[in-house]
């Protein structure tokens, strides 16, 4: 088998593994609770530096898997170790690593409790999502996004607020019962493409429709209860607001794109036919996500609740650039998610760090901290206004794209025309500056009123030291997003030739190839 | 002197049956150390039987393998299958006999406790090498027997004599059914043999239909009843909850072991006539396994009960084995076995470690706080209980894949769909265990039993299953040969 690796070494491997090395020497070696913030630390930063080839030896150019990496793991069932990295997965990994790294310093402070299971969980929960991004065979794929379930449950349920439990009995099975529909779907596929899990395998093989149509409906399920999108999103705002910050930091960074990823890497380029039959129903969905739940956020009293709504309607732009199948379109969903990868993360460290000073998530509880706080009130603003998608931030970039890729599709499936699409999701821009700004001007403008307030000290440097990457990465793709697109661009427009390329003519021909041998087999 | 004459000439390959005799005559020893060796010292007894299970486990292995597996003209198999199914039940009851070694201690009679363990043991190995309904029989009828006694072993508790004496009624019950059809199997085919009944139901007209339908309906129920399948699982809860932990333990791997062995011979060797039929009925009762298991599970406050109910669960999915009837299915139930004999001991051992003087440590609250106190064996059960829900990298995870890829091959796929709901349900029983460990505050003091085999079968047991989620090719392997030549 040819291997696509320019640097002829399991670099994949070495960051999926390595947290769960640095897990493990936690677990059985160290002792000091001071020690084990500083080797979670240290672990955290060895696996970004690790990632950090993936972006200089990329090969822009093509739209073929980097990296790759194979080795058989379950023969009998041709299920094998498989890796790779595209344009879309390779960023991924990147924010993955990153957002790791951040997570453990804000929680330096304000976890006292079990500091050693929250670090291993942590970094175990990097090593499953490194994986998700990097698995190029199906089952391994379901492997690590099934285990991310235990540290994730593990995580909101330990160190989670009061309604921690039913909260996170809620984010699993919601997940849980997603995803085992994906498993009976991806063994179906098995069977039908030829006893092979690999992915690149099933975006070959022609399905037929009404396949396709199945195969659709439950990756859906799985993947839309992760996005989430509107009606199984509920279990979010539960999660996000019970989890400790940095849980709600890697669930609004990371787990969010899986769900959006799944779409990208099987929807699409396996089941092109099925995907432009249900793109009505995707982008109906993603409308209702855009404008419903940025309506729901606004009405929002706690502040974690009203950013994990405005989440959900951040998703639901990606959702519609992925389904309107146009270049645009689809680079505007990748660099949207990343670009909520840092506002998002970004906004739920702000929650996290007034959280630590009053306990309390409550708007009302708030009010006039710009007078105490000021620098932080200048980071907040500074997310606020990228929330909103104020030009010169990522978000601003992502979400003109998409706009602009939905005006100019071209989706036979659609009832009205997409320009007026395009126009629906563009009330969400004022609604998102609605609920943001709105939510600024309560907590951190105004006079001093209450005394609890009063006491607040400002930023500390581990504080500011955590916000820095994201307010400089936030800018560097809202003023020069062309490296990103750059890594994009060849394979998203692979992408977009494979999601509206029909597959029926294809399994049409090999109905007919196998028709002749069972017709003589009557005789 | 006159030569003895026998009836028929003398047997050959005598030697395949020598790992039964072995345990056969040890059975006797153990039973008459116990009458001579004093009070204080029983634990001989114990060692002897758990020496004794291992030595027979060699000889299986030193007699398998040979070219000819029948012995007594044929009454009698060691095929690759039995062989794998012994050496599994032999396994599990020494786990089982570790888990007793502190339990069933300061009681008197010791030595019996372990006697009818190997008794119990013995009939289930002459059960699944049994190729007609006559050895079968005796061998279920042999563990049966020992299998009430044991349940009932704390006499003077109350609820364990009020569970053996439910299952002594529902058992007999059972056992009458499974005469009942097996006597309508005779009566069309006029045999016994296994194979020889196959050819007959499968060449007799429309004529003999209904008389081999209701023996096979019968016999299946009977056999259900043992394997504990919806709906003929109502004494499980109870039996579980009343027997001693270990014998609960024992109980829910070895007899099922056998059963489902029974099961799957008279299948795949008597009844491959009526494949239709019985595809039908299995899928009915796997549907309602599943749910039974899954859901009623949610209701119970103690965690034997509960386990009760996840064994029938459990022994739904295996039936999807069955349902897709290829050698990819029975592989597919061997390798669930296996997986599942490691998380049951796993998981008991960990409930007799939380058994205090005089708190049972069986309802679910008395896990509450469990992981600040004992960080290990909370982490050991988490991980057993995310294998049993399914999670990967743990062995439950492929325990339940290759079933599942078993039935989808035969275009169940509504079938699994539903499987894999009942199990995402499941999911929460196992979970909120979980919860109660990590989550919720220490209630009352622990004070967590100790010894040495012990802690090594829940030890054993967990690191396996995370070896086995990481990398279950060998497993999935064994098994596979084991059923070759089965079909």
């Amino acid at each position: 088998m040819d291997l696509h690796n320019v640097l002829d070494f399991p670099i994949l491997s070495l960051a999926i593994f390595l947290p769960t090395f640095g897990a493990l020497v936690i677990w059985l070696f160290i002792k000091d609770e001071h020690a084990i913030r500083w080797a979670a630390l240290a672990t955290s930063v060895a696996t970004f530096l690790v990632t950090l080839p993936l972006i200089f030896n990329f090969d822009t150019s093509t739209s073929h898997m980097q990296f790759e990496e194979f080795h058989e793991w379950i023969p009998a069932f041709n299920i094998n170790y498989q890796l790779g990295v595209d344009g879309i997965s390779m960023p991924f990994i990147l924010l993955t690593s990153l957002l790791i790294i951040i997570c453990i310093v804000s929680a330096w402070k304000c976890i006292q409790t079990r500091i050693k299971e929250y670090m291993i969980s942590f970094l175990i929960l990097e090593t499953t999502l490194i994986g998700v991004f990097s698995a190029m065979d199906a089952m391994l794929f379901y492997f690590f996004w099934e285990a991310l379930l235990i540290p994730m449950y593990l995580m909101i349920g330990i160190w989670g607020g009061k309604n921690r439990v039913y909260a996170t009995l809620k984010f699993f099975l919601y997940t849980l019962v997603g995803s085992v529909l994906m498993l009976i779907a991806l063994l179906a596929m098995y069977f039908e493409a030829g006893e092979t899990f690999s992915m690149l395998a099933f975006m070959d093989y022609p399905f037929n429709f009404q396949w396709q149509f199945w195969i659709f409906l439950a990756f859906f399920i799985a993947f839309a209860v992760k996005v989430p999108m509107w009606p199984v999103h509920t279990w979010l705002p539960d999660a996000h607001t019970e989890a400790p910050t940095a849980g709600s930091v890697i669930l609004a960074g990371v787990l969010l794109k899986m769900g959006a990823y799944g779409y990208l890497r099987f929807s699409l380029p396996m089941l092109p036919d099925a995907s432009q039959y249900f793109a009505p129903m995707m982008i109906g969905l993603s409308l209702v996500a855009i404008v419903y739940i940025s309506l729901v956020a606004m009405m929002q009293r706690d502040m974690k609740r009203l950013i994990a709504y405005s989440s959900i309607a951040h998703m639901g732009f990606v959702t519609l650039g992925t389904f309107v199948f146009t270049v645009q379109g689809l680079e505007g969903a990748v660099i949207n998610m990343i670009s909520h990868g840092f506002v998002a993360a970004a906004l739920f460290l702000c929650v996290g760090v007034m959280y630590d000073r009053l306990h309390t998530r409550e708007i009302s509880d708030y009010g006039g901290v710009v007078n105490v706080m000021p620098v932080f009130a200048a980071i907040m603003l500074f997310f606020s206004m990228a929330n909103v998608a104020l030009p010169g931030t990522s978000a601003f970039i992502g979400e003109i794209m998409v706009l602009l890729g939905t005006f100019a599709a071209d989706v036979d499936t659609l009832p009205v025309s997409a320009k007026w699409i395009a126009i629906a999701a563009t009330i969400s821009v004022v609604l998102s500056a609605c609920y943001t700004l709105w939510m600024y001007k309560r907590v951190v403008m105004g006079d001093l009123v209450k005394d609890t307030v009063r006491s607040m000290g400002d930023v500390s440097k581990r504080e500011f030291m955590m916000f820095v990457p994201l307010i400089l990465l936030t800018l560097w793709v809202g003023f020069y997003p062309v490296p990103v697109l750059d890594v994009l661009h060849a394979t998203i427009e692979n992408l977009v030739e494979q999601s509206t390329t029909s597959k029926l003519d294809a399994a049409a021909a090999l109905l007919l190839e196998h028709a002749p041998a069972v017709h003589a087999g009557t005789h | 002197m006159a030569e003895i004459e026998f009836p028929f000439p003398f047997p050959e390959h005598l030697d395949l049956i020598m790992p039964e005799m072995i345990l056969a005559s040890m059975g006797l020893v153990v039973l008459m150390m116990s009458v001579f060796i004093s009070k204080g010292r029983q634990q001989v007894v114990a060692w002897t039987s758990i020496a004794t299970c291992i030595a027979v486990a060699y000889s299986v292995m030193s007699v398998s393998g040979q070219d000819v597996t029948m012995t007594f003209y044929g009454y009698f198999e060691l095929d690759a299958f039995a062989t794998y199914a012994k050496l599994l039940m032999l396994l599990a009851t020494v786990l089982a006999m570790f888990l007793s070694l502190n339990y069933i201690k300061d009681v008197e009679n010791v030595g019996e406790y372990y006697t009818l363990m190997l008794f119990s043991l013995l009939g289930m190995m002459l059960m699944v090498s049994a190729t007609n309904f006559v050895i079968m029989y005796l061998g279920l009828e042999l563990m049966a027997l020992c299998i009430y006694v044991l349940v009932a072993y704390q006499r003077d508790v109350i609820r364990s004599t009020e569970a053996a004496l439910k299952y002594f009624i529902l058992g007999a019950l059972s056992s009458c059914m499974l005469l009942y059809g097996i006597s309508f199997l005779y009566g069309s085919t006029g045999s016994f043999m296994y194979v020889e009944m196959g050819e007959v139901i499968a060449a007799s007209g429309d004529d003999a239909r209904l008389a081999v339908l209701t023996g096979m309906l019968f016999v299946l129920a009977g056999l259900a009843f043992k394997v504990s399948v919806a709906p003929f699982h109502m004494w499980t809860p109870d039996a579980y909850e009343g027997a001693p932990t270990p014998v609960t333990a024992f109980m829910s791997v070895v007899p099922k072991v056998a059963g489902l062995i029974v099961f799957i011979r008279i299948l795949v060797d008597v009844l491959p006539g009526l494949q239709e039929e019985y595809t039908t009925l299995l899928i009915f009762l796997a549907v309602l396994s599943m749910a039974v298991g899954n859901i009623a599970a949610i209701a119970q406050r103690n965690i034997k009960r509960m386990l009760a109910y996840s064994t029938i669960g459990h022994i739904g999915f295996i039936l999807l084995g069955m349902i897709a009837g290829t050698s990819a299915g029975y592989s597919g139930i061997l390798i669930y076995m296996t997986i599942y004999l490691f998380m049951t001991m796993g998981v008991f051992g960990i409930i007799i470690m939380m058994r205090r003087d005089d708190i049972q440590g069986e309802l679910l609250d008395d896990f509450a706080g469990l992981a600040k106190v004992r960080p290990g064996y909370a982490l050991a059960m988490g991980l057993l209980m995310f294998s049993m829900a399914g999670i990967p990298f743990l062995g439950g995870f492929w325990a339940k894949y290759v079933v599942f890829i078993a039935v989808i091959e035969q275009g169940h796929i509504i079938l699994a769909t539903l499987g894999v709901l009942f199990s995402a349900i499941g999911a929460f029983y196992y979970i909120r265990i979980i919860k109660y460990m990590y989550f919720d505050e220490e209630r009352v003091a622990f004070n967590f039993g100790k010894g040495l085999p012990l802690q090594f079968t829940v030890v054993a047991s967990t690191l396996i299953i995370v070896a086995v989620g990481l990398y279950p090719e060998p497993v999935m392997e064994i098994c596979r040969t084991a059923v070759i030549g089965l079909l």
